[in-house]
């Protein structure tokens, strides 16, 4: 007998493992299938760059991580096996390096941004969805709302560029670039590298926060609404509880199904982060990504684009299971 | 029984007056309604929805929702006030310890986030109960005189309660506080025969053993017939009959009153002797603004009817009937 | 006959509806407004302005002024034209991919909604996958490959990874008829599964679909815009983002005031139309969700 916990955890871990073999099928018929296969054209080349015809295709093993060369069903399986291992080749741009090294390297700093972002979004959003659905036949709550939406609606670059505008050229308050100052501080765990990696980090994040909030407001505003008509608060009122209780009633009852948002809102952040990251110059995944698309380094937009999925992944898996974990009703199933 | 009978405090509405806002102005659920729940009695409140009944149990709690509001007229309860004067904290420590309400069954009234021992230290912490330990106990007590595994039911959330469940927590949270006014609102709706019956019991039994003064509210006349001694008869927001049960239900005055106890089919004789009345109940919006609220559908509608509206007369019996055709003495 | 007139009727009630929505706060009328100008703008701005903006390398970055009200860019090209005839590019894509989306959402959702079974929960988990798979990456990957500066290719893509929220915004109205015995009564009746879904299922379900859709369409502007932020693209057309990038990223407008209006227009345009869109978001909800109707 599987507990209803074990039994969602082990759908969830399917459906990602499905997903993640989706996406490396679809960067493999993008490497190897489609017009202008960059493989062949590596190979062509190196060959014309005089290297015997082996050689020019060894390297290009050494950088896909399969060898290009034999019946295409086994040039995938050796692909996959190599993604199993974690082996996701070589950057054709700086030769040598591996790509699961570079990505593994901006993959922290992307995390640590995105999630102070949603973070620090969830809170002021909660707060203020809960107030615009409280006063919702006031001037404040039609404001919070509309205000809400309008910026849940602009896009996140949009938001980027203005605070890049203001905060870094206009102000000069915030640095333009990178995620700490190396002539000032060496990576270490101490107060002034992490203040430092902080002062870098907070316009980003805060482009995050302005970009996510919106979209918190609202689903908290609908879901307190709903809330709201439910007979429980009325039978907590009736039963004499402060309003104080009754307020946490409400809201523990209303954030709740903001755990499904927030699957959705993680996708969204991720694939924003290219932009934030490109107009911050902030050397995370989103930053890779977009920097191997201009040098038509495949195999490390294959791999960054596989990070920043296996990403959102297991962001949904634990938004999921910290909802299961939090509402008895999923928790407590027989 | 004397005992109880000094504890229970009687309830006096008189005049009450609740008028909801809408688009078409201020609306009246409730019209000069006068009703006496005497101490330690049990009266049933029947109508149909929208009658105002619901509306009326509120106003004992002086819980009246929003957009709707008390607007002439006093509900005081013996030892308390006039419910429809309290406010703030004075209301909110009324509510529960001293007027307990319990939901019908098919409403979530339960925070489905919380066991149910956890509500319990809520409303304890929300009255300033000292000994906690001391209401787990008693709360347990009245659990398992419903009959009902205390231990398991403090640990359940709501929705691994069944219906019949839910009802006897229901009466527990508004017990347990040792409250002595009871508002039950439709008992007995959504629960399977069996459990209205075990319901029903309960009701009696606590009723007694607490030595309460409870209100039944409910569109069924068969619950009323159940358990309470008197009933009183609401149709678009006006008692329309009130006395003893057993006179009422045998020799309804009121030609509503009557055409509610003559639709009910009886398991023994003639199902077709049912008659349904003709007509629906009127809507907050299609109440009549003069004149007697029940003529659209009255047999025995006069002149008089359309521009007075009937007061509420006392028989000799001891009744009162609000029916310009029902004269003293006649049947 | 009666049935016609009691649809008539229904018809007429809705639009009074919408009419009184808009009405009961002005600022929605203005969010109509704000979407019809750019509709506008898109179809006439090629009337009003070549092919080709003409340029003037002397007068670069021109002060403000009737001629240039917006200023002009690096090359002297006018900045409001460039914003104008940037609308009908996005807006046409947008439309198409907009087109894409409801088929498949409102055909996937209704399928699922109705049919439930095996094939709801296959289409659920291929829309599930599609809502998660991060949309952005996926396009400035795919623009390795598929020359996305075409317009129909550029629909078809932005269709295909759209349908996600649509179809399941569908679904869950479909199902909530559906547990409000509206199926059932209507299959009682002996209707045929066509009428029901197209006479009683679809009309109840598309205030969702215009909700979903209007934020869709607003949402693939934004992606194409962005796109060419990236410099992505070929930069063969006008377009904001073609207009955000050389300012941001190579003019230096974030440093001269003088560019500044230059990067001003384009971020100007895409809040004002995202406010056009909320506005009448906001009066949509208000017609479909009595929830939220102020009392």
């Amino acid at each position: 007998m599987m507990t209803g916990f074990a039994r969602r955890l082990a759908g969830h871990l399917t459906r990602g493992l499905v997903m993640i073999w989706v996406v490396t099928t679809f960067t493999f018929v993008l490497i190897r299938l489609m017009p202008g296969d960059p493989v062949q054209v590596q190979i062509e080349r190196n060959i014309a760059m005089g290297m015997p015809p082996d050689q020019a295709e060894a390297a290009a093993a050494v950088t896909y991580g399969f060898v290009p060369h034999g019946p295409m069903w086994k040039q995938y399986l050796e692909y996959m096996g190599g993604i199993l291992r974690f082996d996701l080749g070589v950057s054709v741009e700086s030769q040598g390096v591996p790509v699961a090294d570079r990505v593994l390297g901006a993959m922290p700093w992307t995390v640590v941004l995105v999630l102070t972002g949603i973070l620090v979004s969830f809170l002021i959003g909660v707060v203020l969805g809960v107030i615009a659905a409280i006063k919702r036949s006031t001037v404040v709550g039609h404001s919070l709302s509309i205000a809400g939406s309008l910026l849940h609606g602009v896009p996140p670059f949009v938001i980027g560029i203005i605070l890049a505008a203001l905060f870094t050229r206009q102000w000069r308050l915030f640095p333009s670039g990178g995620v700490y100052n190396a002539d000032e501080v060496a990576p270490g765990l101490y107060f002034d590298f992490i203040g430092n990696v902080l002062y870098h980090a907070a316009l980003p994040a805060a482009a995050y926060a302005l970009a996510t909030y919106g979209g918190w407001l609202l689903a908290m505003r609908s879901s307190v609404a709903s809330v709201l008509g439910d007979d429980f608060l009325l039978a907590a009122e009736l039963r004499g509880l402060t309003s104080l209780t009754r307020f946490r009633y409400l809201a523990r009852n209303a954030i709740l199904p903001l755990f499904t948002v927030l699957a959705i809102s993680f996708g969204l952040v991720f694939g924003g982060s290219i932009f934030i990251e490109r107009i911050f110059n902030y050397p995370g995944l989103g930053m890779l990504l977009f920097s191997s698309i201009g040098s038509r380094d495949y195999s490390m937009m294959s791999g960054a684009f596989l990070m920043i999925t296996v990403a959102v992944i297991v962001a949904n898996i634990l938004a999921d299971l910290l909802y299961s974990a939090i509402d008895p009703r999923v928790r407590r199933q027989a | 029984m004397t005992i109880t009978m000094v504890k229970a405090p009687a309830v006096s509405i008189s005049g009450l007056t609740v008028a909801y806002k809408t688009d078409a102005g201020e609306l009246p659920a409730v019209s000069q309604v006068d009703l006496e729940l005497a101490a330690g009695t049990i009266t049933g409140l029947v109508g149909e929805s929208g009658s105002g009944k619901s509306t009326l149990a509120l106003s004992l709690l002086g819980a009246v929702q929003k957009p709707g509001r008390v607007t002439a007229g006093s509900v005081v309860v013996d030892g308390i006030g006039d419910m429809a004067k309290l406010a703030g904290e004075e209301l909110r420590t009324v509510r529960g310890a001293k007027i307990g309400y319990v939901f019908q069954a098919a409403q979530n009234s339960l925070n489905p986030l919380k066991t149910v021992g956890k509500q319990l230290l809520d409303l304890g912490k929300a009255h300033k109960v000292r000994d906690l330990k001391g209401l787990l106990r008693h709360a347990k007590d009245l659990l398992d005189r419903m009959g009902l595994n205390a231990d398991r039911v403090l640990d359940a959330y709501q929705h691994e309660l069944s219906g019949g469940m839910r009802q006897r927590v229901g009466i527990m949270f508004a017990l347990v506080l040792n409250a002595h006014v009871l508002v039950l609102d439709e008992p007995t709706t959504a629960l399977d025969m069996i459990t209205q019956a075990n319901i029903l019991q309960i009701v009696r039994d606590v009723h007694k053993e607490q030595g309460l003064t409870t209100l039944v509210v409910t569109h069924d006349v068969g619950v009323v017939a159940e358990v309470a001694h008197k009933i009183a008869v609401m149709y678009g927001g006006r008692i329309v009959e009130h006395g003893p049960v057993t006179q009422v239900l045998a020799e309804p005055r009121h030609p509503y009153t009557r055409g509610l106890i003559h639709a009910i089919p009886r398991l023994t004789g003639d199902i077709s002797a049912a008659k349904a009345l003709p007509g629906t109940p009127p809507t907050l919006g299609t109440i009549p603004k003069q004149g007697c609220v029940f003529r659209e559908r009255c047999a025995l509608r006069m002149e008089v009817c359309e521009t007075v509206e009937p007061p509420a007369q006392r028989m000799l019996d001891g009744r009162t009937v609000a029916c310009h055709a029902v004269k003293e003495g006649a049947a | 006959m009666t049935e016609r007139v009691a649809r008539v009727s229904v018809r007429k009630q809705f639009w009074r509806g919408v009419w009184r929505a808009l009405r009961r706060r002005p600022s929605r009328l203005i969010g109509l407004f704000i979407v019809l100008l750019f509709i506008f703008m898109a179809i006439a701005g090629s009337w009003f302005y070549p092919e080709r903006l003409p340029y003037d390398a002397e007068n670069i970055y021109a002060p403000i002024s009737w001629e240039h009200p917006l200023s002009t860019d690096f090359e002297g090209v006018d900045v409001l034209a460039l914003v104008i005839t940037g609308t009908q590019g996005v807006l046409l894509v947008a439309g198409a991919a907009g087109l894409l989306t409801m088929l498949i959402g409102t055909a996937v959702g209704l399928y699922s909604g109705y049919n439930r079974g095996i094939g709801d929960s296959i289409l659920m988990r291929i829309a599930d996958f599609v809502l998660t798979i991060p949309g952005f990456p996926l396009l400035i990957v795919l623009t390795t490959t598929i020359s996305l500066g075409s317009w129909w290719k550029m629909s078809l893509v932005l269709g295909l990874i759209g349908w996600g929220s649509l179809a399941r915004a569908v679904r869950s109205q479909t199902l909530s008829l559906r547990e409000r015995g509206f199926i059932e009564a209507a299959r009682g009746l002996g209707l045929p599964t066509r009428h029901i879904v197209t006479k009683e299922l679809l009309p109840n379900v598309a205030p969702f679909i215009a909700t979903n859709l209007l934020m869709a369409v607003t949402g693939y502007i934004y992606a194409q815009v962005g796109l060419y932020f990236l410099g992505v693209l070929p930069i063969d057309t006008s377009n904001w983002g073609v207009m955000l990038n050389a300012a941001v990223f190579q003019s230096g407008a974030l440093i001269s005031p003088d560019a500044l209006p230059y990067l001003l227009a384009p971020l100007g345009a895409i809040l004002l139309l995202t406010l056009g869109v909320v506005l009448i978001v906001d009066a949509l909800e208000e017609i479909f969700n009595p929830r939220l109707r102020e009392s």
